[in-house]
């Protein structure tokens, strides 16, 4: 079926819902809703709305369309790319939409199924799923929501949610608008492969409710969208086809293509995402592993050892490049306790964290295939950390942040000197067999510029983020043209300039080195079918 | 040279809740760690071997069978043996049941002990009495809170820096010596994959009251002095008056004329 | 053991909710023990049916009534030359003529030391009847060897009922090491002293972190002997007018039993004075103050309020305070007349630390903070920016009075 029809909602006051309005009283006393994690911020902003049901957002849209000003959405603000900070116009906080509908068990698809709000965060999700406690769905007191989660609890596993884009006090509506992936991608995919329905808010107000796997592109590429009144509304899915690899430029495109798959990953310029169905995965116990390696070659071949060996599972596999070590090293030594590591050893050159499952009472677990793994790269898995207790796993997380946060560091000191300075990362994936190539085009070009850089992140995936430091304005202007050639270059190795951060506002200069104008044009027209006044999010994704 | 680690398998604290209605604890979910200071006590054992040469280290537990995951934890770290003291008897034993119980299984298991390393404290109990009462019924001296150990030159004593109510001190004793490990500036070690595998080929015994020349009086709460009367949650203090987004302004104001109204200025 | 019977067990499952260790599982229609079970009896208490007991063995009342009286030991502190008694002694002094007076028995402090040894008289002026006075050249450092075999000769000889120690880090050494030596029950860290019907000492204490607390007895050895967290109990005044009697005991200590030896000694900071553990107004300074100058935020307003400042552990691990400023479970258990709390978040174990606090304030960004629950004032908010302008108003203030 490629015909939906939206429905109105019961009307709510518009003049009830919360809000703060005139850019003095928002910008002296809500300062942080101007802003997400790119810094980027806003510089006019009319009104701040809390709307606390989907009627309220509803009321909310209708007004502002009637008044013709456009309305910007935020969750969380942990996104990197400016995203949810306003251009003009107005800003609506979906934070109050916080609640956990249902938890159900979807009997044809064998999972366990989650419908929450959208405001609700990454980490109460996967709190609840793992505590089996979800204080919403008790308070109810609903016989048949509490039989159900007796049901859950009863089960013998644990489950969780598994897309981790690192920062879990982002919103889940935030995660499926940007379609965030993570170093889990590398097994579990990303958010999209988790999303089993949405309710979305429409820039007329309406909402739409979309189940997966009930309304798909018709063979001419069409969805037929209906509005109360009957007015139908013809959306063309474009034609190009998306890259082998993980990714959030542009609107998602496919030959008889899901309707729910439209809305994930469209930044929010195609309506508003209030409610969300996701399943949960059965969660078996893991090991955290940290193998040092000789130098970044080895690494890489250690990466690749890993994943052509067949039979090894692994959740992630994370890089840390010689730069990114001795960078750490530096940060160990000022403060060793920091770290809450031992002393990362002398001849470490280069490291691969992953994680893989691990019993720790099982008496005959085999690991033979990862030991030939790591040995046929001449490395030994005496030379690893490993940690599998909670507190242990915790221990791993902590150290990969640490990576970032020292960087961020010492861009904030090199700031005092040049304010204009701020670091250059790169978010370009490329396809399994342009890891090495990718990397060399890298190596050579930084270190010939001089640059002072370093390497980490989701390497299972072809998915390295470069970080430059500049030490000073020009090292600025250097890096700015090196990411404009790696960006080329990434496209040109059938890859994507932006895996995991998304578009908006911050990279919307670079959808054109991934899409022809025509392409672009088409991406646009699905924006004009949905949203023809261009109320919803503008600047996101396509320059204005 | 043969040391003995005493290690505690205990909740991991800082997950374990209180159902607000029964005033019970919540322990579902929550981890069985073993205890930071005994991994701490571990820590200098590894270290004094690391310097010496021909150290064994045996780690011995009291505990339920599950326990023997601390022992596991303990050989993966780089202890040679783990051996876990377990009995039904032993239930309700306070801590000088327990300092009873595992002086005998010290003297059951290594009786030619040079060492006894304890944590400073069980992050459950805190009591920090089970060391100290060991050493008083092995006949030992004892150092507590120990940061860094060293035997002197001959092998026969062991120098301990250790924290003093404001400060440090350095205190040496002759071997055999019982110290209590504190946190100091210790880092949790972190084994390798290689040496979680290992550690599951290492011996791991399990001993039980039988094995103690313990008569059965001296055993768990009918060998115990002290007895639990009542167990109830910690007195709630009256509801806070919690301020949400005031500007710096607002906010330093409503603080400064808490103070003043309470006296503070 | 846990004895279930089966015959008045109904399975309401009263037990297995009111279990503290989840020891207890209704099961076929019957409540059952495993090997986590403790014996704390909270299912005892809770049974409905009077299905369950613990077998505990009996003393005899007349072993019993042969110990009499409260003794304290009377840790003494170097200053400026003299061996005086520390603060947590006083606090016991006030408490333990309470105990002393409900049993109608006396009170007696216990100070060992040498020649230094000042100022016990006024031990008397704060309610001990009597003061033993144990002297020795030995014992002019604390020793483990040389107080342990000093103080149980005097407890073994004097048979107190009850025999109470500052939890100060010397007394958590001793404590331990003389009830082993007599045989003695211990608690450890107790935050409440009573005596019941029977005239037994009952104890509390906090356990799993500060989460729950338990009471204890120990209903066959004497003396009941306890050590009591400083900051506690309150010391009331002096009252000069009380009769000042203090007794010299003999001492016989020789060198060869005291094993261990003093090699080196490290004083940090000042003396008890400029403690955590007496200090009247505190500010603790957690994670929140990590960057962007915090902590110096933090110190100033301590300043200001004419306060010290402390830490939380994360401050601590992070190399950014000393240790022996770190407030919580692991570190220095305070009790302020103030302690505000800045970018704390308020761990549990941190919570155990400052829980005697009279008056709290707490500000931090996580208006879900626990340390909010602890407060008297909350402000949520960003510390960094409210700490300058609350610095400003009290200087106004103070300057205005």
């Amino acid at each position: 079926m490629h015909e939906i029809t939206s429905q109105p909602l019961d009307l709510a006051d518009y003049r009830q819902v919360r809000r703060v309005q005139g850019w003095p009283a928002i910008n002296e006393q809500y300062q942080a809703y101007l802003r997400d994690e790119s810094k980027l911020t806003s510089e006019t902003c009319d009104y701040l709305f809390f709307p606390q049901n989907e009627a309220e957002l509803a009321a909310v849209v209708r007004e502002m369309a009637s008044q013709g000003v456009p309305l910007t959405v935020a969750g969380a603000r942990t996104g990197l790319v400016g995203g949810s900070v306003p251009l003009r116009g107005g800003l609506v906080s979906l934070e109050r939409l916080n609640a956990v509908e249902a938890l159900y068990y979807a009997s044809y698809a064998r999972e366990w199924r989650v419908r929450a709000g959208c405001a609700v965060t990454l980490s109460d999700l996967n709190q609840m799923a793992m505590s089996k406690r979800f204080p919403d769905l008790e308070r109810a007191g609903d016989q048949a929501v509490l039989a159900e989660l007796a049901r859950y609890q009863a089960e013998p596993g644990d489950f969780f949610y598994p897309p981790d884009p690192t920062e879990m006090s982002a919103f889940l509506g935030g995660t499926v608008a940007t379609n965030a992936s993570g170093a889990r991608t590398y097994r579990y995919g990303a958010t999209r492969d988790w999303v089993r329905g949405l309710r979305v808010i429409l820039a007329n107000g309406e909402l739409l409710d979309i189940p997966r796997g009930k309304y798909f592109a018709s063979s001419n590429g069409r969805f037929t969208i209906f509005d109360s009144q009957s007015q139908g509304r013809q959306v063309l899915v474009p034609d190009y086809s998306m890259p082998r690899t993980k990714n959030t430029s542009g609107f998602y495109a496919a030959p008889h293509m899901d309707l729910v798959d439209l809305f994930i990953g469209s930044e929010g310029m195609l309506g508003i995402i209030t409610t969300v169905d996701v399943a949960l995965c059965p969660r078996t116990p893991k090991c955290s592993l940290v193998q040092f390696t000789g130098s970044d070659e080895q690494a890489l071949d250690l990466v690749e050892s890993l994943r052509g060996q067949d039979g090894l599972q692994l959740d992630f596999l994370e890089f840390y490049s010689q730069k990114a070590i001795e960078l750490l090293r530096r940060r160990q030594a000022e403060e060793p306790v920091a770290m809450g590591m031992p002393p990362i050893p002398e001849d470490a050159g280069a490291a691969v964290f992953f994680e893989l499952s691990f019993d720790p009472l099982a008496v005959d677990q085999d690991f033979s295939l990862l030991a030939q793994a790591v040995e046929r790269v001449g490395l030994s898995l005496q030379n690893s950390w490993a940690g599998y207790e909670m507190r242990e796993l915790a221990r791993f997380k902590t150290f990969r942040h640490m990576l970032p946060e020292t960087v961020n560091h010492l861009i904030s000191e090199r700031k005092r000197q040049y304010p204009g300075l701020h670091k250059l990362g790169t978010d370009l994936a490329v396809p399994d067999d342009k890891l090495r190539p990718m990397w060399k085009v890298y190596q050579e070009a930084l270190d010939q510029a001089g640059l002072e850089w370093l390497a980490f992140g989701h390497v299972g995936n072809n998915h390295v983020h470069i970080n430059l430091i500049p030490r000073d304005m020009e090292d600025m202007q250097r890096g700015l043209e090196l990411y404009g050639r790696f960006a080329a270059q990434a496209v040109a190795f059938g890859g994507t300039v932006s895996a995991e951060h998304g578009i908006g506002k911050i990279k919307a200069k670079f959808l054109k080195e991934m899409f022809t104008e025509p392409q672009i044009a088409q991406m646009k027209a699905v924006k004009r079918a949905l949203d023809p006044q261009g109320l919803l999010n503008p600047g996101n994704i396509f320059l204005s | 040279m043969n040391i003995v680690v005493c290690v505690k398998q205990v909740p991991e604290i800082s997950e374990v809740k209180v159902n607000p209605e029964t005033g019970t604890l919540v322990r579902e979910g929550v981890a069985s760690i073993l205890n930071p200071f005994c991994e701490y006590a571990l820590d200098h054992a590894l270290r004094i071997k690391q310097a010496t040469p021909d150290v064994n280290i045996t780690a011995i537990s009291m505990g339920p069978p599950q326990a023997r995951a601390a022992l596991l934890r303990a050989l993966e770290l780089g202890a040679d043996r783990g051996v876990l003291v377990s009995d039904r008897r032993f239930a309700g034993a306070d801590t000088w049941a327990t300092a009873l119980t595992l002086a005998a299984a010290v003297r059951a298991v290594r009786e030619d002990f040079d060492l006894i390393l304890v944590g400073k404290q069980a992050i459950d109990g805190d009591t920090a009495q089970v060391g100290p009462e060991m050493a008083e019924i092995l006949g030992i001296p004892q150092i507590m809170y120990g940061v860094r150990m060293e035997l002197t030159p001959n092998g026969k004593r062991l120098r301990v820096k250790r924290e003093s109510e404001n400060g440090y001190q350095v205190l040496e004793a002759r071997l055999p010596v019982l110290v209590s490990a504190s946190k100091g500036e210790a880092i949790r070690r972190l084994p390798s994959f290689a040496d979680i595998l290992a550690a599951r080929q290492k011996p791991l015994e399990m001993i039980t009251a039988d094995a103690l020349n313990l008569s059965e009086e001296q055993l768990g709460l009918q060998g115990s002095y002290t007895q639990v009367v009542k167990i109830f949650p910690p007195q709630a203090k009256k509801a806070c008056r919690k301020l949400e987004g005031l500007s710096p302004d607002q906010a330093g104001r409503e603080i400064t004329s808490f103070l003043s109204q309470e006296n503070f200025i | 053991m846990l004895k279930i019977d089966d015959q008045k067990c109904n399975a309401c499952g009263l037990c297995e909710k009111t279990c503290p260790f989840g020891a207890i599982a209704v099961d076929e229609g019957l409540a059952r023990s495993d090997e986590n079970c403790t014996l704390c009896g909270a299912c005892v208490n809770v049974c409905p049916q009077g299905a369950m007991a613990i077998e505990r063995k009996q003393a005899s009342p007349e072993e019993l009534a042969q110990y009499e009286g409260v003794y304290v030991w009377a840790e003494c502190d170097l200053n400026d030359g003299k061996l005086s008694p520390k603060r947590v002694v006083y606090e016991l002094l006030s408490q333990g003529r309470l105990l002393a007076d409900k049993l109608g028995q006396e009170l007696v402090a216990v100070a060992l030391g040498d020649g230094r040894l000042a100022g016990l008289e006024s031990l008397c002026e704060y309610g001990a009847d009597r003061v033993l006075r144990c002297e020795h050249e030995l014992l002019g450092a604390y020793s483990t060897d040389g107080f342990t075999n000093v103080l149980s000769a005097v407890i073994a000889g004097n048979k107190p009922s009850v025999l109470l120690y500052g939890a100060t880090p010397n007394g958590r050494d001793l404590a331990p090491r003389i009830a082993a030596r007599l045989r003695l029950g211990l608690t450890a860290d107790c935050t409440g002293l009573n005596i019941d019907e029977q005239g037994q000492l009952v104890q509390t204490r906090p356990a799993f972190g500060g989460n729950i607390m338990a009471s204890i007895i120990a209903p066959y050895s004497r003396p009941q002997t306890a050590t009591v967290r400083p900051n506690v109990f309150t010391a009331a005044g002096p009252d000069p007018l009380r009769p000042k009697v203090v007794v010299d005991v003999a001492v016989t200590l020789n060198k060869a039993a005291v094993r261990t030896k003093v090699v080196e000694e490290t004083v940090l900071g000042g003396g008890e004075g400029e403690s955590l553990e007496s200090a009247t107004v505190i500010v603790a300074a957690g994670l929140g103050c990590r960057q962007g100058g915090g902590l110096a935020l933090a110190g100033e307003l301590a300043k200001v309020l004419g306060g010290v400042l402390a830490a939380s552990r994360p401050m601590v691990e992070a190399g950014l305070m000393p240790v022996t400023r770190q407030v919580g479970q692991s570190g220095t258990t305070v009790g302020p007349e103030l302690y505000i709390a800045v970018g704390v978040s308020g761990a549990i174990q941190h919570l155990v630390g400052m829980s005697s606090a009279k008056t709290v304030v707490a500000i931090n960004k996580d208006p879900e903070a626990p340390i909010f629950k602890v407060a008297d004032l909350g402000i949520v908010g960003d510390a960094q920016e409210i700490i300058p302008k609350l610095i400003e108003d009290i200087q106004r203030q103070q300057a205005d009075a």
